[in-house]
């Protein structure tokens, strides 16, 4: 059995749930889902400190807020993950790890990104084993002992401080010149201020070593080329976050080298009916507060056109009436005044057939759907079949005889 | 079904006397991962019911079942049968692994 649904969104974080509370308030069938906790990347962050209305909150606590907020709008949500999609047609289909199809009318990808790993040597087999990527979980392990920190930007730089509280000594590698770290002004302050961290300037990791727990890790210089080894007891990874699309690879869904998605002002895809939103898009500011708006704009955009799906559905594929299909150009005269020609035809044909009059300019998909790449052009339809097309370039006589003839 | 938790007097009890096959996960409240983690296997449980034990301890309640494994990180799944350690996986895993890992040490 197959699920229907009108809007289904990939992942449930920030962009997710809002995209969802536009979609379940637009009174469409709208299910989210989403693997692991509902909430994203914010059930991992201690305190969020600028989403609008909330001065200092948890990021599992806003989360939650969300949520509640999405079910009172009758959203559903269900957990599993998405590991293969197809949107080459209409109805688009969803299938998940635990073996379910679903179908939905537009789909909204939010499935944020996941944490970038190093791949080198000891990175996996000593996780665990004094490899982290996770100071809230596992930095009181590190008591008394010396941590390496691998990256420079908010995560590592905050995380870094906090796992001061256990460690004797926290030793941070950065990729860039000394001083310069990407992470935000004042915790940079903070940090270099701090008396346990010691920084590692112009410097990458090349191996984690140890036997059945991390006792060093080799340093490379990036400038001079050279490696060195450092004791330690514990490595925290934050190197980044790569977008987590890897299951769109073969769907037609373009994306950037890096796997974000490019949209429009309307979070449009290159495919018709498919959103993006949140991190996974390129954009300029990943945050909780972006993702939100992202999501809400992509919900109504979804909203726009199932709406119009639905009226083209029940305006022309299933008229009773014969149907004209009719492109025009509304900034071209010519096609204007073909369509007055056309309605003054159809009236002294007692109105036998039904007018739909199409936009070319906002109407793109439609008028490829059609192969239609000139204004006026005009599809007679009969239930939903293409019967013929009509030359539109004679006069009022020749479109009043083609029009008798059908 | 929510898993049992063991503390250091049942741990030895289950794992020590009964020697029965079972994992137990190391885990705790402020653990996002965990909290990904502790669902999986809840679900898993019922497959395996009278075959294979799941069990829980909370690393902050149960310091003195940390230091005995010398753990450096949660969450970690940690396998015993007869009494004996029978390896671990840490951090994120699927559910396949987890399935993966206990046939291998209920045929081993
Ligand atoms: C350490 C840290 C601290 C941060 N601090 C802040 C802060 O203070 N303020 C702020 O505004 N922002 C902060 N951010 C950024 C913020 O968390 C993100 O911008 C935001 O979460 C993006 O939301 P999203 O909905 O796009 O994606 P996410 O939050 O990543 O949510 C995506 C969801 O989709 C799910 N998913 C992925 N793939 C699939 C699939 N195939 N099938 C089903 N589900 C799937 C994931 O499990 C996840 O639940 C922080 C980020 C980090 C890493």
């Amino acid at each position: 059995m197959t699920d229907n649904y009108d809007l289904i969104i990939i992942g449930g974080g920030p962009a997710g749930l809002s995209a969802s509370i536009y979609g379940g308030r637009a009174r469409l069938k709208t299910l989210v889902i989403n693997k692991g906790t509902i909430g994203g990347m914010p059930n991992t962050t201690r305190e969020i400190v600028n989403y609008p209305g909330y001065v200092n909150i948890s990021g599992p606590d806003l989360m939650k807020d969300f949520k509640k907020h999405a079910e009172s709008f009758g959203v559903e949500c269900l957990k599993d993950e998405v590991v293969n999609v197809d949107f080459s047609q209409n109805e688009k289909i969803i299938r998940t790890k635990k073996n379910k199809e679903i179908t939905a009318k537009a789909v909204i990808i939010a499935c944020g990104s996941e944490p970038r790993l190093l791949n080198i040597p000891g990175e996996k087999r000593l996780r665990g084993n004094g490899v982290a990527y996770c100071a809230t979980c596992d930095a009181e392990f590190f008591e008394g002992e010396d941590v390496v920190v691998v990256g420079s930007g908010d995560q590592a730089i905050e995380e870094g401080m906090f796992i001061t509280k256990f460690a004797r000594k926290v030793s941070v590698v950065v990729l860039h010149d000394e001083g310069i770290l990407d992470c935000n002004k004042v915790s940079a302050e903070r940090a270099l201020n701090n008396e346990k961290i010691e920084f590692i300037w112009n410097s990458t990791i090349e191996e984690i070593m140890g036997e059945d727990n991390v006792e060093r890790v080799r340093i490379k210089n990036l400038k001079t080329g050279s490696s060195s080894e450092l004791n330690c007891q514990g490595v925290f990874l934050f190197v980044g976050m790569i977008p987590a699309t890897n299951f769109l690879k073969n769907s037609g869904v373009k994306m950037d080298q890096k796997g974000y998605i490019p949209v429009n002002d309307l979070m449009e895809t290159n495919l018709e009916g498919v959103y993006s939103a949140g991190d996974n898009r390129v954009k300029y500011l990943r945050q909780v507060v972006s993702a939100a708006g992202d999501g809400a704009t992509a919900a109504v955009a979804a909203e726009r056109y199932i709406e119009e799906m639905n009226a083209f559905n029940t305006n022309v594929l299933q008229s009773n009436k014969k149907v004209l299909l009719t492109f025009f150009n509304a900034l071209n005269n010519e096609s204007l005044e073909f369509c007055t020609q056309l309605e003054e035809t159809n009236t002294e044909l007692s109105e036998s057939y039904k007018i739909v009059k199409v936009d070319m300019a906002t109407k793109k998909s439609l008028a490829q759907q059609y192969g239609i790449e000139k204004a006026p052009s005009v599809v007679v339809l009969d239930k939903g079949q293409e019967i013929t097309r009509l030359d539109c370039y004679g006069n009022k006589v020749n479109l009043k005889a083609q029009l008798q003839v059908q | 079904m929510s898993l049992a938790q063991l503390k250091d007097a049942t741990f030895e009890q289950i794992i020590y006397e009964d020697e029965a096959p079972c994992l137990v996960i190391f885990s705790r409240k402020t653990c996002h991962v965990c909290k990904e983690i502790v669902p999986l296997l809840e679900e898993l449980q019922p497959k395996y019911e009278g075959k294979f034990g799941f069990y829980y301890v909370d690393v902050e309640e149960d310091k003195v079942l940390l230091q005995k494994f010398s753990l450096k990180g949660v969450p970690q799944i940690l396998f015993f049968n007869e009494g004996v350690y029978n390896g671990k996986l840490s951090g994120p895993v699927e559910e396949e692994q987890v399935e993966e890992k206990i046939e291998e040490v209920l045929n081993a």
